[in-house]
């Protein structure tokens, strides 16, 4: 068809080729010639079909040829998807891949290396199955199965005897994309078990190499250290191998609720941090004559850096003493947002509230702490604590610019905060007289009078009335709680002996003897409520 | 780095060099300094090669190779009047591949090792000099940390200097003179180093292979 197109094209042109006609005899008579055009027409458009049809009829063919060959795929294109993912390289007739982080700087010893070999054992006879894949992976026996670190801490310390004997729960296999063939996900928790490894490795050994105050116990796979006194933090690695055996066994009574998933995440991260050191371009590209190691430490000869300067340079800490720093602070933030609810839940005056940032570091987080009488709010706002939760102590700034440190002992917080509780509600008297037009004599954070507290110190308050008539004292304490004594005038006061000092009658309108209220019964749902209502019910109407 | 002064101790009259530096010591540690490890300040000599030396018949220079314990990561190489280099502790292996043109005058490796104080801003080091196996004087070295500027802490250094080596008390150093307002550098301690060295070594009067 194509080749009848072109002749005629060429023919239009005549540069190449003519239409000659064909000498012929004389015309036969005039009614044939349309029949016979008819007739040739016809003859040459069937033959110009017969071509396009068996054109058509080939590539049909070749279409479904096609679509059978997909489902069977070829161990090239195979091997070609697997090279996508995987570095592979051709060692005498075996093809080997590197599943390690080498190339992506980790240092670590294992070889990683895993073996591609055709998958031949299908019967052609049979259907071939739907998963059937030509190529499959041989990865090494030490990296079977899946494994995790987890990372826990208790409250008391096990016995010896349970040392090295974790419960290791099966995780869950994570779901692997649908659609990615069965050797990616093999090699992928291959090289996830790899990874563990060597974080538990290099965990390990700084374990056992680092001096600190209280030795690191490393026993088979767990790592046991204690960042407080009382408090026990175990790092293990768990590899649960593929084997039929420990599948049935594993019937866990131990939750996972105390492994903290943000440390093992953090792991992860930290050792890929430490990977990208040894390539980064701080490294490289560095002079051929020079030392592997940080860009200025190539600097500490040539400027004489004295020791201090090259301590700077040089981070000493390992993986180790990043993780337990950091497990302390979670602990310490966990500890401490306990005991402020256990206040605030205990306590119903006055209010504690707790505004937690949530921006913070790894070492380091921040709760703005408000103690407010309920209803009262704006008048007494006077106790606002930051705290700065750091790694081993809780750093307070009183909103009157004190600072404290405080310890990792609960009960230092919980004491301090009962402290800043009570005199609180002598800060209230103070904002509240102000409000109601009451005069205030004295005002003491810390009294030296009265019993002594075991948590703090007992403030104290002395107000007057409008016309000078009243006098209320309120003395708070954290442990003694609140005594209040009103002060009356002298000529209400029946049981006054009469003296001869005083002649005039104008000084009898002095206060005189104090009375105490009881508080108990008084009326109001809280103390500053209470005090208000006092008040005003000794402040004369002036209607 | 600050303004160091290092200057020698004579030995007292009847005592020997170890009980010199005792009665130092003890001195500084009644006087309230806190012990801080141990230093080490060493010198070796090169002189150029007879084959380098041009047609006139120079003098060969000499070249001195020194290590300060305070620098671990460095090597400072100075000529006497000339300029002092410091670098990588790769030097010394880098002399190793010159040995054609710098030849190690035998023997001459001296150096001074001793106790390290710290009493507050002020570093003291008092060490003893030693040629070999023999102790030849006592080298004394008072650092003042917060300044780097010899004109303007001389005076402080000099104090603290009659405080505790009363009548021994050493003038200015000359790299003081030579660069009053210019900031103090560990090249300069180490020429003060190489001076004092040069200046025990004629002391003794020993004569030394390869020294000129």
């Amino acid at each position: 068809m194509c080749v009848l197109y072109d002749v005629l094209s060429i023919v239009r042109d005549k540069k190449f080729m003519t239409l000659d006609p064909v000498s012929q005899d004389a015309l036969p008579p005039k009614q044939n010639p349309q029949t016979l055009q008819l007739i040739s027409k016809k003859k040459s458009l069937a033959g110009a079909a017969q071509i396009l049809l068996k054109g058509a009829e080939r590539l049909a063919k070749s279409v479904t040829e096609n679509q059978e060959n997909k489902l069977q795929r070829d161990f090239n294109s195979e091997l070609l998807r697997l090279r996508q993912h995987w570095k592979l390289r051709k060692v005498g007739d075996k093809i080997l891949g590197d599943l390690s982080y080498r190339s992506a700087g980790s240092l670590f010893p294992h070889h990683g290396t895993f073996e591609v070999i055709k998958n031949t054992d299908i019967d052609l006879d049979k259907k071939i199955p739907e998963d059937y894949c030509p190529l499959d992976v041989q990865i090494p026996s030490d990296l079977e199965g899946s494994a995790y670190i987890k990372v826990s801490i208790q409250k008391q310390a096990p016995d010896i005897g349970d040392l090295g004997t974790v419960n290791l729960f099966k995780r869950p296999l994570p779901k692997s994309k649908p659609g990615s063939p069965h050797w990616q996900t093999k090699l992928e928790a291959a090289q996830n078990v790899l990874l563990c490894k060597e974080i538990f490795a290099q965990l390990s050994r700084e374990a056992v190499q680092i001096k600190s105050q209280i030795p690191h116990i490393v026993v088979k796979n767990q790592i046991i250290s204690q960042p407080f006194p009382s408090l026990q933090l175990s790092i293990s690695l768990c590899h649960s191998s593929n084997d039929k055996k420990s599948q049935k066994s594993a019937t866990e009574k131990q939750s996972p609720e105390d492994h903290l998933y943000v440390l093992e995440h953090n792991l992860h991260l930290l050792i890929r941090e430490f990977h990208k050191q040894t390539l980064s371009s701080i490294m490289m590209p560095h002079p051929a004559s020079a030392p592997f190691g940080h860009k200025r430490m190539r600097l500490s000869g040539p400027q004489a850096f004295d020791k201090n300067e090259i301590n700077s340079i040089q981070s000493s800490e390992g993986l180790l003493e990043k993780i337990i720093k950091q497990a302390k602070h979670i602990f310490l933030r966990s500890r401490t947002a306990a005991t402020i609810d256990s206040l605030a839940s205990r306590i119903e005056d006055p209010q504690i509230q707790a505004h937690w940032s949530n921006i913070n570091d790894v070492y380091e987080s921040s709760v703005k702490v408000l103690i407010t009488s309920q209803g009262y709010e704006q008048i007494c706002k006077s106790i606002q604590l930051q705290l700065n939760i750091g790694v081993e102590q809780i750093r307070v700034v009183h909103r009157d610019g004190r600072v404290i440190t405080l310890s990792h002992q609960e009960q230092e917080l919980q004491d301090f905060l009962l402290s800043q509780m009570s005199q609180h509600q002598v800060h209230a008297v103070q904002q509240l007289a102000k409000v109601m037009g009451w005069q205030v004599l004295s005002f003491s954070n810390h009294v030296g009078l009265g019993p002594i507290e075991s948590i703090g110190n007992a403030s104290a308050i002395t107000v007057a009335s409008p016309n000078g008539d009243y006098a209320i004292s309120v003395r708070n304490g954290p442990e003694s709680g609140s005594k209040i004594m009103v002060q009356f005038p002298r000529n209400q006061c029946k049981d006054i002996p009469k003296s001869d000092v005083l002649q005039d009658s104008k000084w009898n309108h002095l206060r005189g003897p104090f009375k105490e209220v009881q508080w108990n019964k008084m009326e109001g749902r809280n103390f500053v409520y209470k005090m208000e209502l006092l008040m005003s019910a000794l402040s004369p109407c002036l209607l | 780095m600050g303004v160091t002064c290092v200057s020698q101790m004579p030995v007292a009259e009847g005592k020997s060099v170890q009980q010199t530096v005792e009665l130092l010591t003890r001195k500084l540690e009644m006087l309230g300094a806190e012990k801080q490890g141990t230093f080490c300040v060493d010198c070796e000599t090169y002189h150029t090669a007879a084959s380098t030396l041009g047609s006139q018949g120079q003098a060969g220079k000499l070249m001195y190779v020194m290590h300060n314990s305070e620098y671990p990561l460095s090597c400072f190489a100075l000529f006497e009047n000339g300029p002092c280099l410091a670098a990588d502790t790769n030097f010394d292996v880098l002399m190793v591949k010159l040995k054609g043109f710098f030849q190690s005058a035998k023997a001459s490796k001296i150096e001074t090792r001793g106790t390290r104080y710290q009493y507050c801003d002020f570093l003291v080091k008092v060490g003893t000099v030693t040629m070999g196996p023999s102790a030849r004087g006592i080298s004394v070295e008072v650092e003042y940390g917060p300044c780097v500027v010899a004109s303007d802490c001389w005076s402080l250094l000099l104090e603290f200097l009659q405080s505790f080596l009363g009548s021994h008390t050493p003038g200015a150093p000359a790299v003081f003179g030579n660069r009053h307002d210019a900031v103090y550098s560990p090249a300069d301690t180490m020429v003060q180093y190489m001076e004092l060295f040069n200046k025990i070594r004629k002391q003794q009067q020993v004569p030394v292979a390869g020294i000129r």
